[in-house]
């Protein structure tokens, strides 16, 4: 095989709720070991598709969705712990709720550190700020130990400095990535393949080397202008792209 | 995967008013038509001496052995204590597995039975001991944790779920997502059930568990009202006390202490007749004998002497009673609120409710037979203003914990029109959820109407197990859960087609203030 | 689910089922006053102990049925029945055995009572007057509350207690009945008479309210009922010196509790116009 395996397939994929196209034909491949960053404004539909692929492979995603999917009432320590839930036996799981087992406090203690939470291990994460809170999530996608990461706007809240240093870090821990963004510039970085989308729809699918933040923009522009022009600009974000 | 669907939303919320209006029309233009059919008399009495009575023994209440009634508080606790600590495990395993149906089957079953029945049931397994007490309460309420565990934990977001691997196995998924998120509302509902169970604990007492209830019958059937007052008393203090004792970091001595108070069990060695009873003594005669045109007159003859006639008059009165449960509720609840009796003013509605839910039915029914003679008006007055007072209790405490909350405006209406136009409001599809939630309670309760003369499928299960017909037992016990499973899936459609499913979380936030 | 059904188990087993150690129980229900039950046939036990030469324990019960349930599950070997309780207890123990009744047992009856606004007068027979009136019985499986009175209802007027009346309930008690038929909530009732002069004697009666409108004729109430099996546990004669201990109480303070003058000999037979009676009103299966 010259060419690498295909992971994710979509062909004329489409999904809706109600009268509310959320996708609209959408086809796709995306092959193993390719970086791809997914780019458009809020409601295009980036958070479904991902969610599409995440089903098409569950096995072998860690997926990291935008609320972070933290639990509340967990440390940090337990919030990362629940990624190798996979890996622990029922018992030692059920006895890691009252003391953490050794080997796992040894891994998650290196990780903190990459993640700038040391001193946090055992807070509950209900205290965080919010780019912290986005870090546990960062872990515990890290401690999945998958070889596909699937990113909703991983790193939005944190800041930009330590968001390039976590993405390159979650770029280089996972063979394939398909990553949602809101920074431009951090996926012409660190991305080889980017995917704009708009209503649902894919309209730009290019490797990163073709494309420049001001053609991208141009993408955001056009987004904005609907955007503003529609007048239930409801927090939700499905309510933008009715059009 | 979507979290929302905000179109489906704005369609139901358009017509939401109308359907809960729809709803309680339906359930009143039932309980109005069920008027025409249930047992609803009223004798000319003259109840005023035995009235008398009873206030002088309430007001001035006596107790000649404190160390007895210490006993029997200790020992109503110890029950309900550890019957919860024992329930509320095995609620939350059967909550893991609510999807199937047969769990739910099971829960739903086994909740409609009255605690009573499962006391007396076990008792031909355990005889009178401890064990018995403990079954008794320990069964329904794992059905009843492991329905609600399960509601709530349907609540919560599903956003954890996608980031575990995808096979992971029930009880890790549930311990390390949903029981740490819905937390706050597993610990304040298990403190509600506490109150619960107390209150089954004494009335255990009626079977000859040596609970409070066991001293309160006595001295309440012989007239003894001073001894009665004093131990309706105790169970007063004992329940609006809770929030002063139950503490978290006591509850480990307050189990070991429970266990060193249960009471021992005189000369019980042969563990019962637990083959014998479910081989033999559950089952007709004639079936046993495989006799089969034998056993079908025997089920004939109970289907038209007393399952159906027991079925019309329970549902009769339940629904009756439902609707006036409801009544109370609206009548009660301002009463016991910070935002309309005001701060100082609740404590006397407080009070109200804690007598009412506290007070066990069947002593409500007594007194109010006493004042309009026997038929199913004391029975559905009694059981509306019990529950009635509980709903109202819950209401009141969602009501406080709004009260100065960023909700509230400096504005809002006073008195009655806010009322009207504010709290009800608010409160009612909550409340009208919490009503349905009380349905299959209510129907259960029925079982009290004994002493009205009035036939319900209570009455009979009572008169088998006095009768030693186990056999008669099993088959209504076995009617009355069917029912129950009817009215509890059918409740559930009502409350989702008026989208009433209360807030548990706020429900539960609630119940912790108080 | 494996995991599941061994936590289940494990719970099950934890829960305390303690034996005790071998001792003579026997269980008591006095027709009047059940208060203070312990405290009142602690002390015949104690003299039972002393007479026996065996530990005795009682244990107090709060229904007939749960007295029968105890007795067939062998947590009690003795146990003072009403006269139907007894008979249903020896149906479901065989060789059990009547060993004592009281001395008023031999002659028990139950009073018709009516409150007096409606106008029912004392009579020597049932009067048709009582169709259609509110009754209550006393529990539902009380002998003189409920089965003899039941019985000579159906014999007088040919017809179930539900048909001669406007409605039957079941007071529970014999002092709720007196109680509620003095309030008017029920018109007329059936009780126990020795409840009913205890009362009456006491005060708690107004006889301007309620008064006895029928005596019942005489039958066999409460006595004494022993497992069949007692000699082979605590030695052969122990049955005998059981029977000897009871008629042998003497002591007013013991008698008290029952409240019986004595004990006198009974035996199964005494029991049989009870056990036909049960039968004849459906209450016992063949």
């Amino acid at each position: 095989m010259s060419r690498p395996s295909v992971l994710f397939q979509l062909s004329d994929q489409s999904l809706a709720y109600g009268d509310h196209r959320v996708l609209d034909s959408i086809s796709l491949k995306i092959h193993r070991g390719e970086k791809v960053a997914l780019l458009g404004p809020s409601g295009a539909g980036k958070t479904t598709l991902l969610h599409l692929l995440y089903r098409q492979q569950p096995e072998q995603v860690a997926l990291q969705p935008q609320s972070g999917g933290l639990v509340d009432l967990l440390s940090v320590y337990q919030n990362i712990f629940i990624g190798g839930l996979d890996r622990v036996g029922t018992l030692p799981a059920l006895w890691n709720l009252l003391r953490p087992l050794a080997g796992h406090r040894r891994a998650i203690g290196a990780l903190v550190q990459t993640l700038g939470l040391e001193d946090k291990l055992w807070q509950s994460v209900d205290r965080l700020s919010g780019g912290q809170r986005q870090r546990v999530a960062i872990g515990r996608a890290l401690y999945r130990q998958q070889p596909v990461f699937l990113g909703d706007e991983p790193v939005s809240s944190i800041d930009p400095l330590q968001a390039e240093l976590l993405l390159e870090h979650l770029l280089a821990q996972h063979e394939t990535a398909v990553v949602s963004l809101h920074n431009r510039q951090l996926a012409l970085n660190h991305f080889q393949r980017i995917i704009v989308m708009r209503d649902g729809r894919i309209c730009c699918d290019a490797p990163a080397s073709e494309l420049s933040e001001q053609c991208l923009d141009a993408w955001y522009q056009q987004a904005d202008a609907s955007s503003s022009a529609d007048p239930v600009s409801a927090p939700d974000e499905w309510a933008l792209a009715q059009s | 995967m979507i979290s929302s669907d905000p179109l489906g939303a704005v369609y139901a919320s358009r017509s939401s008013a109308r359907v809960l209006n729809g709803v309680c029309v339906l359930l009143v233009g039932l309980a109005v038509l069920a008027i025409w059919g249930a047992d609803l008399a009223l004798y000319p009495v003259d109840p005023w001496q035995e009235l008398d009575r009873i206030g002088q023994g309430l007001l001035l209440p006596r107790w000649d052995e404190p160390v007895v009634l210490l006993q029997a508080v200790g020992q109503t606790v110890a029950f309900a204590l550890l019957a919860v600590a024992i329930s509320v495990p095995l609620g939350l395993l059967l909550s893991m597995f609510f999807h199937r149906r047969m769990v739910r089957v099971l829960c739903a079953s086994v909740r409609s039975v009255h605690e009573l029945f499962w006391g007396l049931i076990f008792m031909q397994l355990y005889g009178l001991s401890a064990t018995t007490g403990l079954l008794a309460i320990l069964v329904p309420f794992t059905g009843v944790f492991a329905k609600v565990f399960a509601e709530m934990f349907e609540q919560q977001s599903r956003d954890p779920l996608l980031t575990l691997a995808p096979r992971l196995n029930s009880l890790k998924r549930h311990l390390y997502t949903d029981v740490p998120q819905a937390w706050p509302a597993l610990v304040s509902y298990t403190r509600y059930r506490f109150e619960c169970a107390l209150r089954s604990s004494a009335i255990l007492g009626f079977i000859g568990l040596p609970t409070l209830g066991f001293h309160l019958e006595t001295a309440f059937k012989q007239g003894q009202y001073a001894e009665a007052g004093a131990l309706l008393w105790a169970f007063l203090l004992l329940i609006a006390s809770i929030r002063f004792w139950v503490r978290p970091r006591l509850i480990p001595v307050y189990l070991l202490l429970a266990v060193w108070l249960l009471p021992e069990t005189a000369g019980f060695s042969n563990g019962g007749y637990f083959w014998q009873f479910i081989s033999q003594d559950i089952w007709p005669v004639a079936l046993r004998e495989g006799d089969l045109s034998g056993a079908l007159d025997w089920y004939g003859y109970m289907l038209s002497e007393q399952v159906w006639p027991g079925l019309v008059q329970t549902l009769l009165l339940t629904q009756i009673a439902l609707v006036l449960t409801g009544v109370i509720i609206l009548l009660a609840y301002p009463l016991a609120t910070q935002s309309m009796a005001g701060t100082f003013m609740r404590w006397p509605g407080r009070f109200l409710l804690l007598v009412l839910r506290s007070t066990p039915e069947m002593m409500l029914a007594f007194v109010f037979m006493l004042l309009c003679g026997p038929s199913g008006l004391p029975a559905v007055m009694a059981l509306a203003l019990h529950n009635g007072g509980l709903i109202a209790f819950l209401v009141a405490n969602a009501s406080d914990a709004e009260y100065g909350s960023r909700l509230s405006r400096p504005d809002d209406p006073k008195g009655l029109l806010r009322y009207a136009y504010i709290e009800t409001p608010r409160r009612f599809p909550a409340m009208l959820a919490f009503l349905f939630y009380r349905w299959e309670v209510i129907l259960r309760e029925s079982a009290i109407m004994g002493i009205l003369g009035i036939a319900t499928l209570g009455f009979y299960i009572d008169s088998a197990f006095e009768e030693i017909r186990y056999d008669r037992a099993f088959l209504l016990i076995a009617v009355t859960a069917l029912l129950n499973v009817l009215v509890d899936s059918l409740s559930r459609r009502l409350r989702r087609l008026a989208q009433t499913e209360p807030s548990r979380q706020q429900e539960m936030s609630c119940l912790k203030m108080e | 689910m494996s995991f599941v059904r061994r936590m289940m188990a494990l719970v099950l087993l934890a829960l305390p089922a303690w034996a005790q150690a071998e001792s003579f129980v026997f269980t008591a229900i006095p027709d009047a006053d059940e208060s203070r039950l312990q405290q009142r046939f602690g002390k015949v036990a104690d003299y039972l102990t002393e007479q026996l030469g065996v530990e005795v324990k009682y244990i107090p019960v709060k229904s007939y049925a749960a007295a029968i349930t105890a007795f067939r599950n062998n947590q009690v070997q003795l146990a003072w029945f009403g006269g139907l309780s007894g008979v249903q207890a020896r149906r479901l123990v065989p060789g059990s055995e009547a060993l004592a009744q009281g001395y008023e047992d031999q002659f028990f009856k139950s009073y018709i009572i009516a409150n007096t606004r409606t106008g029912l007068a004392p009579s020597d027979s049932l009067s048709d007057a009582l169709k259609g009136k509110t009754f209550t019985f006393g529990s539902k499986g009380s002998t003189s509350g409920r089965l003899m009175p039941e019985f000579y209802l159906r014999e007088h007027f040919g017809a179930a207690p539900e048909a001669i009346f406007g409605r039957v309930g079941f007071s529970g008690d014999h002092s709720r009945t007196i109680a509620q038929v003095q309030a008017g909530a029920y018109e007329v009732g059936a009780v126990n008479y020795a409840v009913w002069e205890k009362e009456l004697e006491e005060g708690k009666i107004d006889p301007s309210k309620v008064t006895v409108i029928w005596t019942t004729p005489t039958y066999p109430d409460y006595q004494w009922t022993v497992r069949g099996d007692v000699d082979a546990h605590f030695g052969a004669g122990f049955k005998e010196k059981v029977r000897a201990a009871l008629l042998e109480m003497k002591a007013p303070d013991l008698l008290a509790s029952f409240p019986r003058q004595s004990f006198v000999p009974a035996s199964n037979d005494d029991y049989g116009p009870i056990e036909a009676t049960a039968r004849a009103i459906g209450l016992l299966d063949d």
